[in-house]
């Protein structure tokens, strides 16, 4: 079976609350001091592709769309034994939106070959958007599957279980398809063999432009999706106060009467 | 003894003993055994990897002398040390009175004779030869009746103290019957002898003592003959390794211990063969004399952990042994031995290797659970009466399991992976490097125009910057080099981890990037002098760091303080503290700081000069101190919590009754300030930093650590 996982790389979503800052010009999150990881739910795709792979057998390729530094998460995917990799470089310094990324990826897709599954994680840790599976999925033709948390290949047939509200559904698919993996205790990403990350440098990792897959940048800006007006991070206003007295029983009316009128407020 | 004048003190060789030449037939055999018993324990150790033991001969000579012939470290428990000695220099001196007689029987040169044959040849032969008694006696009384758990108790060990005990008894038995039946005039010159012959002479006759003597005589060179060609094939063959192993030992200390590793031709990465262990290390596993001090001082062991170092080597042993023919094939097929299999072998020594069992295996000594358990503290190497490499070993099955399996515990992992992508092990933290230096105004080396002008570089440390606990101490640290006055700067976001919890848990690959990206930085800004308040940075600086082309000067900054304390630069001088401490202080000593990199009194020095009162100190202090718990990637594990070292650490601190536990590295300070909550009961107990303190007693305000709750 041929698998293609998309993976996107974000902003360390653990660096310090205090590090992060945004732009309020260009409505973007500033890179500062902070590392770039690829997306946790990315990698529960990944490591949902690679399993299909070890119990069945065929081929794994990850594709991405990013910035020269968007490499290093490749290489990750290649040292937990993915076989290949493809890079679309994109132009220009904005992160793209979700229907401009589901058409840089469909392209890159129809580029790259046939693929039988395509696996996606269910949303990104940064913007949390969480369209562009269905948009790719749209962009393909292909049948897709949201919130998945694993699947089982028989035969040709994959069988998908979906997490819901109120419990699982569990869909069986014919052909090629589209997921959109979600977390779950079976899917947690592998940390890699050292002689496997070793090895990751000397698999094949493609890089290609915009025109190399057909498009123009202005095929993937301006798109009318939807518009960021306004960016900013929420501040929260703590006050503290101690309660005096002299006397627990004394300490406890101060207490209510302090409470009742915030009680009586939102009531 | 016709060519000796009558009058001269000397006594009859081969006195009433017939056919006493056949002890010639049957020494032949007996070297020739015990030759085999020796040669086929060295050939299995030609199956192991190169490694250079051989150099620096004068520095091996200094420490043969000191931990093989002056037992330095076999007498550091008195009651080993009484027997063990006592065997020791008993059977070196038994041994050259039996040379003295071959020189006289033999070579015919009479030297058995006058004041060298009574002072030497009977009075000091003699004592000795009782002190073997009594350390044989001392040895089976703890044997069979103390019985200490550090001890491996084999059917083996039993004989060989008996056969000893009976050799020597059966020498005196034989001496005293020859002296009571020669009457010898100089008998008084062994007591011993003298006593068995007034008693014998009492109760029997001279033609029953003649005919015992005999009996005996022949009975105690069979014992003799046959202790010196079985002992190769036991324990007692340590009697030969450990010397060889002491000659060949890591002579760069603890902190030097780990090897570097060759990605480009390593055909296993870390250790999960025995051929993939170094010939040393092999050795390692027969100078092993079981006496179980290693596992006695394991924190790990101590608080209930499988980890016993001592049954590592024992375990690797038997699998030696039991797969000789094996690891023999091994070396066969690579024709010369000790270059091992390296990529280049034939076909044939890869397959034998194959054939190998492995060496990490469940449920064994070498169980994942156990190797995961060392805190790296070193304590059992420094243990090691024999100087055996305990800790490598650990790290070589766990670059294994870590590098070729990727199978380690969970909070490892977390650590391991934080540092792949934002190089520090402490994910989730809510600090930035420079944090805690806000409102300092410190210069940072990347904004400097002339970063040269930093005489100094700050390497504050993860453990330091990200971890809320210790950014007091970094900040007190920061403080008190500007009080004196040093041009110093910190990498600020450039400084990355050092590696030293990525390669204590066995990440190779990891560390060295860590090392390599590191020694950039600091090489770009011409870096020469370093100060560090954490020991595992400092220790990769000092003893790792060089391999990579980063040759700094490093210091503690228990080091360096002190130094500035002495030069006068800081608090005016040692003997003019603003204000001198009235804590209750007992100083615990950071694994990486002492006993890797001995360094225990620059900290102590530091401390005494600001405090008012009389330092404390522990039993389980100095080159014996007891880990914190936090090295060795411990520090990102959840311990079950009835086996957690910080807290019985902590319990050890508590009994000096102090009031504030002083450290002197940013892993040692967390773990033992949780320690010490959980064990201080309603005490009132602070684990402060020597530069807290220091600070403190320099009269600063911002100095007081918060009070444990």
């Amino acid at each position: 079976m041929k698998i293609l996982v998309c993976i996107k790389q974000i902003l360390d979503p653990d660096m310090p609350a205090r590090d992060f800052k945004v732009n309020a010009e260009t409505k973007e999150a500033e890179r500062g001091g902070a590392n770039l990881v690829t997306n946790i739910f990315c990698e529960n795709a990944l490591e949902t592709a690679l399993q299909i792979k070890e119990k069945t057998s065929g081929k794994v390729t990850a594709l991405s769309y990013g910035t020269d530094d968007t490499e290093d998460s490749l290489r990750k995917a290649l040292a937990m034994t993915v076989d290949e990799a493809a890079l679309i470089l994109r132009e220009g310094d904005s992160n793209p939106d979700a229907e401009a990324v589901a058409k840089v990826l469909a392209a890159a897709i129809t580029k790259l070959g046939e693929f039988d599954l395509i696996l996606m994680g269910r949303e990104s840790g940064d913007w949390g958007v969480g369209q562009t599976g269905g948009l790719l999925a749209e962009e393909l033709g292909l049948p897709s599957l949201a919130f998945v948390d694993s699947i089982e290949a028989n035969d040709g047939t994959l069988t998908m279980r979906r997490q819901t509200d109120s419990g699982t559904e569990t869909a069986t698919v014919t052909g090629p398809a589209l997921a959109l993996i979600t977390n779950n205790e079976f899917n947690v990403p592998r940390i890699p063999k050292t002689r496997d990350v070793m090895m990751s440098y000397r698999k094949p990792l493609e890089k290609f432009s915009l025109a190399d897959i057909g498009l123009s940048a202005e095929d993937v800006s301006g798109s009318s999706f939807y518009e960021v007006t306004d960016l900013s991070i929420p501040t929260k206003d703590v006050q503290c106060e101690f309660v005096e007295g002299d006397s627990i029983d004394e300490k406890i009316g101060v207490l209510a009467s302090k409470i009742q009128p915030v009680v009586a407020a939102n009531s | 003894m016709s060519s000796i004048p009558a009058g001269v003190p000397t006594r009859e060789i081969y006195w009433n003993v017939p056919f006493h030449d056949l002890l010639y037939v049957f020494l032949v055999p007996t070297l020739a055994i015990a030759a085999w018993g020796v040669y086929r324990r060295v050939r299995l150790w030609r199956a192991g990897q190169p490694i250079l033991r051989f150099d620096r001969l004068g520095e091996r000579l200094d420490l043969f002398v000191k931990d093989v012939l002056a037992q330095g470290r076999v007498v550091r428990s008195s009651y080993a040390a009484f027997f063990h000695t006592g065997l020791v220099i008993g059977f070196l001196v038994l041994f050259a009175a039996t040379t003295v007689v071959a020189i006289q029987a033999d070579l015919k040169i009479p030297i058995m004779q006058g004041p060298f044959y009574l002072f030497f040849q009977s009075l000091t032969v003699d004592l000795f030869g009782l002190y073997v008694l009594v350390g044989c006696a001392m040895a089976g009384y703890r044997r069979w009746k103390t019985k200490p758990a550090k001890l491996v108790y084999t059917d083996e060990a039993t004989r060989l103290v008996l056969l000893i005990g009976v050799i020597s008894l059966t020498g005196f038995l034989c001496e005293g019957w020859r002296i009571a039946v020669t009457d010898d005039p100089w008998g008084g010159w062994s007591p011993v002898g003298f006593v068995f012959a007034a008693a014998s002479d009492s109760m029997m006759s001279d033609s029953l003592m003649k005919t015992l003597h005999t009996g005996t005589w022949w009975f105690h060179m069979a014992l003799s003959f046959g202790f010196v060609a079985w002992a190769p094939y036991t324990k007692m063959l340590h009697v030969l390794t450990s010397p060889l192993n002491i000659f060949t030992a890591n002579l760069d200390g603890y902190g030097a211990s780990l090897k570097p590793l060759d990605f480009e031709k390593a055909e296993r990465l870390g250790v999960n063969a025995l051929t993939d262990f170094t010939w040393k290390d092999l050795l390692d596993l027969d100078a092993c004399t079981e006496c179980g001090r290693c596992t006695a001082v394991c924190p790990a062991n101590t608080v209930g952990k499988t980890l016993s170092p001592r049954d590592i080597i024992l375990d690797l042993r038997e699998l030696m042994h039991n797969n000789a023919p094996a690891l023999l094939t091994t070396l066969g097929a690579n024709g010369a031995g000790t270059k091992g299999a390296d990529s280049s072998a034939p076909a044939g020594a890869i397959d034998a290797a194959a054939t190998l069992p492995p060496v990490i295996r469940e449920g064994t000594p070498l169980d994942p659970e156990a190797l995961f358990s060392c805190t790296t503290c070193a304590a059992c190497m420094e243990a090691c009466p024999v100087h055996i490499e305990q800790l490598p070993k650990i790290i070589d099955a766990r670059r294994y399991l870590v590098m070729e399996e990727a199978e380690f515990p969970e909070g490892m992992m977390n650590a391991i992976t934080s540092l792949e992508s934002r190089q520090h092990p402490f994910p989730g933290t809510q600090f930035n490097r420079t944090d805690w230096a806000e409102g300092l105004g410190l210069d940072v080396l990347g904004d400097m125009e002339d970063p040269t002008e930093a005489e100094v570089v700050f390497w504050v440390g993860c453990g330091g910057a990200l971890v809320e606990r210790n950014r007091s101490t970094v900040r007190a640290t920061a403080k008190l080099l500007k009080r004196a006055g040093v041009k110093f700067a910190i990498l600020g976001r450039e400084e990355s981890c050092t590696g030293d919890p990525a390669r204590r848990i066995g990440n190779e690959f990891l560390y060295e990037m860590l090392a390599k990206g590191n020694v950039e930085t600091l090489n770009k800004y011409g870096t020469k002098q370093i100060v560090t308040s954490c020991p595992h940075c400092f220790n990769s600086f000092k003893n790792e760091y060089p391999q990579f082309g980063g040759d700094y000067q490093v210091h503690h900054h228990s080091q360096y303080l002190q130094e500035l304390v002495e030069d006068g630069r800081l608090l005016n001088g040692k003997d003019d503290v603003e204000k001198k401490l009235d804590r209750k202080v007992v100083y615990h000593d950071p694994c990486y700081l002492g006993r890797h990199n001995g360094e225990y009194k620059a900290p102590r020095a530091l401390l005494d000069g600001a405090l008012n009162t009389k330092r404390e100190e522990v039993a389980r202090s100095g080159r014996d101190s007891f880990c914190c718990g936090g090295g060795g990637g411990m520090m990102y594990i959840d311990e079950k919590p009835d086996q957690r070292v910080n807290q019985e650490r902590a319990s050890q601190l508590l009994e000096s009754g102090a009031d504030t536990v002083a450290v002197g590295c940013p892993f040692c300070a967390t773990m033992l300030e949780d320690g010490v909550n959980a064990r201080k009961g309603d005490r009132e107990v602070s684990v402060m930093d020597i530069a807290e303190l220091l600070l403190e007693a320099a009269g600063d305000d911002e100095a007081s650590a918060p009070v444990a709750e």
